[in-house]
Order: C-alpha cells, then sequence, then structure tokens
C-alpha cells in the first residue's frame, strides 16, 4: 500500500511545528522553578523574600535561628533541612539554591548528581545587594519581586540619609567573637559608610574579616564600639575574647553599638534597618 | 660538668631580680607601643587612659598569668619528680596536664562556669586526680622509667581523645577549633577574670607541696626509711598529690596544658640545690615563672596576630631536653 502525502500538507507540518517550537520556547524558559531547596542561611532568606511560597519545598535550619535569621515568621511549616545531601534529593528540586562560602561540598556533590545548583556570590557592597537580589528573581522567576524590592531599599535608603544628614561623623571598630574585626571590602563597611560612621578597622588597612589584637583596637580609641555580644551563646574561648573585662571599661567611656546579628549577616533588604539604626545612634 | 651549689641567699638574689626584669621586659612587649610610666602615672591617678589599660588591663594580668602558670608547673614538676622517683615525671608527659584540661573541658563548655568561679578550677582538679591515681595504680612504687612514660602515653592519648570527644559535642560552634588551645596552651587576651579564678587553687597547691618538702627528702632515703624518721607517709603523699593536682588543675583550666616547663626546670635547678628535693621546690617554682615569661615574650614577637601558642615555644625547647634525658638514663633503661 502506498500512501501519498501531500508535500504542500508537509511543508505547512514543518512551518506549524518550527512556529510552535519557537513559540513554546519562551515558555518553557520563563517557567519557574516549582521545588526550591536552599541549604544556608542567606538564601533562606532571599528565598522567602523573593520567591512565592509554593515554589519553596525545603529551607535550611538556620532560617530558624533566633540570632541569626530575619525571617523566622515568614518559615511556618516549611521543612527545614541540614544541608546533607540525602535530605536535599529527597525533594527531588528543581533548583538548589545556596551560598558560594557555606555548603559548598554539598552543593558540589549535587551538581554532581546533575541537580541544578545556583550560588550566589558574598556581597561586598550594597551595590551588590541589588545585583544579587536581581540575579536571584531571575533564577526564581521573580524579577518584578526583586525589582519592587530594590526600588523600597533605595527610597528607605535616601530617606535616612535625608534624616540624619545634619548629625556629624563617628569612629567605630567592630570587634567580634576569636578578636576578628570588619575592614574595608565587605557589605559591613558599605553599611557604616552609609550610616555616617568613619569605619577605623579599614583607616588602619585591614581587608575583610581579620583579627585585631585587643590592644590595638583600645589604642586607635574608636567613638563607638560594636560588639557581637551573643549573650545565648553557649561558652567558649571565642566568646570569651568579646567578655574581657577592658571592653567593659572602654565601653564605659564610648559608646556601644549593638546592631542585631540577623539584620547585618546576609545579603537582603534587612539592611536596611542596620543602617537605620546605626545613623540613629550617630 | 660540675656546677657548684649555691647558697639560697645568693641563688635568690639572681633568680628574683631576672624574674622582676623579666617581668618589665615583658610588659613592654605587644602589638601597640606604649609609655608605661605614662600608664603608672595615669593608673595611680586613677585616669582611664589608652595607656592605663593596655597596661594594667591587658599586660599586667597576662604576665601575671605566665608567671604563676610557670610557678606552678615548675614546682609540680619538682614535686612529681620527687613523689615518682622519677626523673622524666611532669604534669605534661604523665598525663595529668590532659586530664586537667579534661576536667576544665567538660565544665567550661557544658556551661557549668557560670555557676560559681571554683567549678572550673576543680573540674581540672578533679580532672588531674583521676590521672594521677592512674599513674599511682600503674606505677605504683616502681621506679622504672619506661613502665612511666608508658603509662603517661596511655593516659595522654586517653585524654586527648576525650578532649576531643567533649568538644565535638560541646553546643558552641567554636569548640572543636579550640583543642589547640587546650593542647597547646595560651595566655593570650586572658584576663584578670582568669587569674583571680585560678589563684586560690595555685596558692593552695604551692603552700601543701612546698609543706611535704622534708617530706621529699626523707623519701630519697627510701619509704622505710621515711617511715622510720617519723613522717606520716600515706598521709604526706596524699598532701602532695593534692597539691600538685590543685595547682596544676587550676592552672589548665585558664591557659591549657603547656608542656615541658615541669621536666626542664627541675633538670636545670637541680645542681644549684645540691640536688636536695625540698630546696629545688622553691628554686623550680621561680625558675618556671622565669621560663614561662620569656616562652611568652617569645610567643609575642615571633607571631603579631598571637596565633602561636605556648607549648609550640616550650615543647621545641623541652622536647629535645626529654630525648637527651632518655639518652642520658639509657643505663637504667636496658
Amino acid at each position: 500500500m502506498r500512501v501519498k502525502i501531500n508535500k504542500d500538507f508537509m511543508k505547512r507540518f514543518y512551518l506549524f511545528f518550527t512556529v510552535l517550537m519557537l513559540l513554546s520556547a519562551p515558555l518553557v524558559a520563563a517557567e519557574k522553578p516549582r521545588r526550591i531547596v536552599s541549604i544556608g542561611l542567606c538564601t533562606d532568606q532571599l528565598l522567602l523574600i523573593l520567591a512565592e511560597r509554593e515554589q519553596i519545598a525545603s529551607v535550611s535550619v538556620w532560617a530558624l535561628d533566633e540570632n541569626m535569621s530575619y525571617m523566622i515568621d515568614a518559615v511556618g511549616d516549611l521543612p527545614l533541612n541540614n544541608s546533607s545531601v540525602e535530605e536535599i534529593i529527597k525533594y527531588q528540586p528543581d533548583l538548589v539554591v545556596a551560598s558560594e562560602y557555606a555548603a559548598w561540598d554539598t552543593a558540589k556533590f549535587l551538581r554532581q548528581l546533575g541537580y541544578k545548583v545556583k550560588q550566589i556570590p558574598l556581597a561586598h557592597s550594597i551595590a551588590d545587594i541589588y545585583s544579587l537580589l536581581r540575579q536571584f528573581g531571575e533564577w526564581t522567576g521573580n524579577q518584578q519581586r526583586a525589582e519592587s524590592v530594590i526600588a523600597q531599599m533605595q527610597s528607605e535608603l535616601t530617606e535616612i540619609q535625608q534624616r540624619y544628614a545634619g548629625r556629624p561623623e563617628k569612629t567605630v571598630i567592630v570587634y567580634s567573637p576569636n578578636g576578628f574585626t570588619i575592614g574595608a571590602n565587605t557589605l559591613e563597611n558599605d553599611l557604616f559608610a552609609h550610616a555616617g560612621y568613619i569605619n577605623l578597622a579599614a583607616s588602619m588597612g585591614i581587608e575583610g574579616f581579620k583579627p585585631i589584637a585587643l590592644e590595638t583596637l583600645i589604642a586607635a580609641d574608636p567613638d563607638v564600639l560594636q560588639i557581637d555580644r551573643n549573650l545565648s551563646r553557649p561558652d567558649s574561648l571565642a566568646t570569651a575574647y568579646v567578655g574581657h573585662p577592658v571592653l567593659d571599661k572602654l565601653i564605659e567611656h564610648r559608646e556601644y553599638l549593638d546592631i542585631p546579628t540577623r539584620l547585618r549577616i546576609c545579603a537582603g533588604p534587612m539592611i536596611t534597618e542596620a543602617i537605620e539604626k546605626m545613623a540613629q545612634r550617630r | 660538668m660540675n656546677i657548684k651549689a649555691l647558697e639560697p641567699r645568693v641563688l635568690y638574689a639572681i633568680l628574683l631580680p631576672v624574674l622582676l626584669l623579666v617581668c618589665l621586659f615583658a610588659l613592654n612587649v605587644g602589638p601597640v607601643e606604649i609609655d608605661l610610666g605614662k600608664g603608672m602615672r595615669d593608673w595611680f591617678n586613677e585616669l582611664t587612659t589608652i595607656e592605663s589599660l593596655i597596661l594594667f588591663d591587658i599586660r599586667l594580668p597576662r604576665s601575671l598569668l605566665a608567671m604563676f602558670i610557670g610557678a606552678t608547673l615548675g614546682l609540680a614538676g619538682a614535686a612529681l619528680q620527687g613523689l615518682l622517683h622519677n626523673p622524666l615525671a611532669e604534669p605534661g608527659i604523665i598525663g595529668v596536664s590532659n586530664g586537667a584540661a579534661l576536667g576544665a573541658v567538660i565544665v567550661f563548655y557544658y556551661g557549668m562556669a557560670g555557676f560559681a568561679w571554683f567549678l572550673l578550677p576543680l573540674g581540672g582538679l578533679i580532672g588531674a586526680l583521676i590521672a594521677v591515681s592512674i599513674i599511682l595504680l600503674l606505677v605504683g612504687q616502681s621506679r622504672s622509667i619506661i613502665s612511666l612514660i608508658l603509662a603517661g602515653i596511655a593516659i595522654n592519648s586517653v585524654g586527648g581523645a576525650l578532649i576531643a570527644l567533649a568538644l565535638n559535642f560541646a553546643q558552641s560552634p567554636y569548640a572543636m577549633q579550640e583543642i589547640v588551645f587546650w593542647l597547646l596552651g595560651s595566655v593570650a587576651n586572658r584576663s584578670i577574670n582568669e587569674l583571680f579564678i585560678a589563684l586560690p587553687f595555685m596558692l593552695v597547691g604551692w603552700g601543701m607541696i612546698l609543706y611535704c618538702g622534708r617530706f621529699l627528702n626523707a623519701l630519697t632515703l627510701g619509704e622505710e626509711t621515711a617511715k622510720s624518721m617519723g613522717f606520716d607517709v600515706t598521709r604526706l603523699r596524699l598532701v602532695l598529690v593534692l597539691g600538685v593536682t590543685a595547682s596544676v588543675g587550676a592552672a589548665v583550666s585558664v591557659a591549657g596544658n603547656i608542656g615541658f616547663v615541669g621536666l626542664v626546670v627541675p633538670h636545670l635547678m637541680r645542681p644549684f640545690v645540691a640536688y636536695e628535693p625540698r630546696r629545688l621546690l622553691l628554686a623550680s617554682g621561680v625558675a618556671g615563672a622565669i621560663l614561662l615569661l620569656v616562652a611568652d615574650i617569645a610567643v609575642q614577637l615571633l607571631s603579631s596576630n598571637g596565633e602561636m601558642k605556648l607549648g609550640v615555644i616550650t615543647s621545641l625547647v623541652g622536647a629535645p631536653f626529654f630525648l637527651f634525658l632518655i639518652l642520658k638514663s639509657r643505663n637504667v633503661l636496658q
């Protein structure tokens, strides 16, 4: 039996098929991930801020940490994970989000297993946060939401700057467990700059997170001291650094800044709240 | 080489000024250059200035702590060498320091240190006491160097493993990386608080050890002779052991396990005190203070970021000395 195929029909069929492919391509690309798993504190928060709830399959246990997480209330009944590979593949995620510097071994393993893993870089400035929000919006298909969050941040920052413009600049140094301070080229340094402070650690030439000798800190004689004293933390030698009695004496004669960790540890819109609190104390 | 014994007057006329000089030098060492005179003046005038804060709140507590801990280790080494009739006895080598560190780690990382100031050194004391008891059980009255060292290796290994285990299960995210402090020791960033916590136990321990001086002299003639001379051997041995564990326990609980000081110092001082155990005690205490203070100055000069631990320096000096002692006593070993 011979089937007669109309050539014209074939042409039309190909044309139709090609058009269909072309039309559907952007549709496929624009389809949002539906089972996103976050395996770190900072991506947990970005996810809770930017993504729709139905998109989120799981966030890490850090999202419920009182000291660290800004988005505790948004977690609700979402399943939590400990960023281990076994737990994560259980959700069969179509997107795994992580920070570049945390749980990198898990991220690497998941990639090898063929999962789509996106890692956010460390933000060094507020400008970095904007591009990070945009990128994250693209990954999760929430570009518009990202733009509105950015616009909101920008207007808040302008407002804060205007409100406290008349106050004089002050010098500041950060002292954290294990004697670490925060120098130039860090997000916190940029927060200080936006809040009208001069970070003396950066002026000394310290870059990034580095230990500073207690004597050097005392000799620098800052107007304001920011100490990470998470009193709920259990004892350790690292926290004994910030409990040194000489700091109490210094605080008696200086101002003491205690900006909650959850407002400044991650890149996100909450940093405007940190800047506002800093500027208030100037 | 023959070193002449010195009159106690002469010996301390040398040691004490040296200690004072080293201490003054230590107060001058630090990442920031300050005017010591101005610091003292401001402190006496009750002014809070950068100089007075750095001098009296950072450098002085650290130097005092190094001195007291060095004295404790020297004293304890001399006492243990006399008690065990063994030239290689030392808190670090026989595992007493690791035992103390284990006790302190358990108290410190599991939230007990906050209840009362004395719990931390008490934890150190109990850990040290357990380690000494095991040593006494294993070695007993034998003067064998080999069995003492083997028992020490065993106790040190178990102690080290248990410290790691305790830190593993500790709540603090920093705990595990702090094992370096407990195994190598440091007085960096320690404050007047730690000095006050450890001092009572150390002073009582020193008193108990020094009280046993004559008993240690008699013990060189053998236990039977000591008994016949009227010493209550059982009681005095207990006093000595408690003195060592109280002082070493307190020292380790605030500064970690600083090795070899208790080994080197008594050997260096022995010729100067005519090999008399009673006189060796005090001399080792003062020399230990000098040695550890010098080691702490070296730590500060060698690493400006304060990451180097005291035990690194004392072990670099002490371990070759330990080897030398073993070679010297090879005849005894064979």
